[in-house]
């Protein structure tokens, strides 16, 4: 099929690919762009390791295609820290020890900032609720949940906002 | 699983119009896509092998939700999370914002489209539970014309709907609530974002004690979703009390043909569906009366 000319902004930087139709979003992060920190887990929108935010909200990277996400803002973890600073949301998830194996953590992660976006004093059934759809094998949901309650803390009392 | 797609080419017509001409020239070599959430697993797990996808997602005026001479109106591209925050959803058409609120995580409702969700046919949908007792309908265009297809006659069966090639839903219509009405919708589920083993959505007019009109749904226990005419009948014109409300639940039991699969057996199911459709009633009965719980 006919390769396309796609501009892709990730994390504030702006790109041009060369894509064919069918490339998914997470190929062209991590095989074209080399960011590898958004996982490839399931492939059927059940795990949420492929979660980047889209203009603020939060999608599966593998289930969207590239050329239909052209020209506007997308934002993955590698994005996420500013001016060598990680964000509150990375910091509490170090300081909660809410890391295991790794690999749930970058979609846990930009689904939570997309959650304390829009609502920044969510209530711990409200966090529950919004990380369903981020899976984490390790079953480490306990600390992940205190971690976010944290961040929020950290975030409303005038801690940086990240980007 | 394969992280990667067949390939297909892409296309983006700018009217609906166009999409439906498209359609209409590839026949079932093309898919329409919206958020691609059902579409592209189905591709990646070779279920499909479309040589062309037809993607709505720039064509104007089908991103809004909005009331026109009494009627609600939710246009193609409208996400599960536009609907689930909508306002008037919430407090017109309950059922409605409950089936989109209890539904998968919130990335997929951030992809996922209501009018997608209606045309991938699930048998265990639960928007379309809700719909059915809503009244609502799907508009419908193609290259020549335009119809309006009640929901209750748009599945067929798993996966089929009345479409035909060439045609492409651009609205789902769903006439306002009467005054003293009230509807509710239920579903059994192992996790929170999980599909339904059984939903059951309800709507009643009341008047005072009793039942005028009844309208009730299961899904999850047939080949599409279906009415419950006679769980229905067990309470319309009736006082609501224990024993009707008792009567058209075992009504729906009897309605349900469950099948066994992997989320739930046939047996289970078919007692579930009673439960909840006795709970919805109740659910139902009071906001009708404008006891909200």
């Amino acid at each position: 099929m006919s390769k396309q000319i796609v501009r892709l902004s990730v994390n504030g930087s702006n790109h041009e690919l060369l894509l064919e139709p069918q490339m998914t979003l997470l190929q062209a992060l991590r095989d074209e762009l080399g960011l590898t920190g958004t996982k490839y887990g399931c492939g059927v929108c059940e795990c949420g390791a492929c979660t980047v935010l889209v203009d603020g909200k939060p999608v599966l990277a593998c289930s969207i295609l590239a050329i239909s996400v052209r020209d506007k803002d997308i934002l993955t973890i590698e994005g996420l820290a500013g001016n060598g600073n990680l964000h509150p949301i990375q910091q509490a998830f170090i300081d909660y020890g809410a890391i295991q194996c790794g690999f749930c953590t970058p979609g846990m992660i930009l689904s939570s900032k997309a959650l304390l976006d829009e609502n920044p004093r969510p209530s711990r059934q409200e966090v529950k609720e919004w990380l369903a759809g981020n899976l984490c094998r390790c079953t480490g949901y306990v600390k992940i949940i205190e971690a976010v309650m944290a961040a929020s803390e950290t975030m409303v009392k005038g801690g940086s906002h990240g980007k | 699983m394969p992280r990667v797609l067949q390939p297909f080419e892409y296309l983006e017509p700018r009217s609906a119009a166009e999409a439906t001409r498209i359609l209409a020239d590839y026949g079932t070599r093309a898919k329409a896509m919206a958020g691609g959430v059902d579409l592209l697993p189905r591709i990646r797990q070779r279920k499909i092998c479309p040589e062309v996808i037809v993607s709505i997602q720039n064509i104007p005026g089908l991103d809004s939700i909005k009331e026109e001479r009494g009627q609600l109106r939710i246009g193609a591209l409208v996400t599960l999370h536009t609907a689930e925050l909508d306002r008037l959803i919430k407090e017109r058409y309950t059922a409605l914002h409950e089936a989109v609120h209890h539904l998968a995580s919130v990335q997929v409702k951030t992809m996922a489209t209501l009018v997608g969700n209606l045309c991938v046919a699930t048998p265990a949908s639960d928007m379309a539970a809700a719909l059915f007792v809503l009244g609502a309908s799907l508009v419908v265009v193609s290259p020549d014309k335009e119809r309006a297809i009640p929901i209750e006659q748009f599945f067929l069966k798993p996966g089929q709907t009345a479409l035909q090639p060439g045609e492409l839903v651009t609205e789902i219509v769903v006439p306002a609530p009467a005054p003293d009405s009230g509807s509710a919708f239920l579903k059994l589920v192992r996790t929170a974002a999980d599909i339904a083993k059984v939903n059951a959505a309800v709507c009643l007019t009341v008047d005072g004690d009793a039942c005028k009109e009844a309208r009730i749904a299961l899904g999850s226990v047939a080949p599409t979703t279906i009415r419950a005419p006679r769980a229905e009948a067990a309470i319309k014109g009736q006082k609501l009390t224990g024993d009707t409300i008792q009567a058209a639940a075992r009504a729906a039991e009897a309605e349900s043909r469950p099948i066994t699969d992997v989320r739930s057996n046939a047996d289970y199911r078919r007692e579930m569906s009673g439960l909840l459709v006795g709970r919805a009633i109740k659910i139902a009965f009071q906001r009708a009366r404008g006891q909200h719980e």
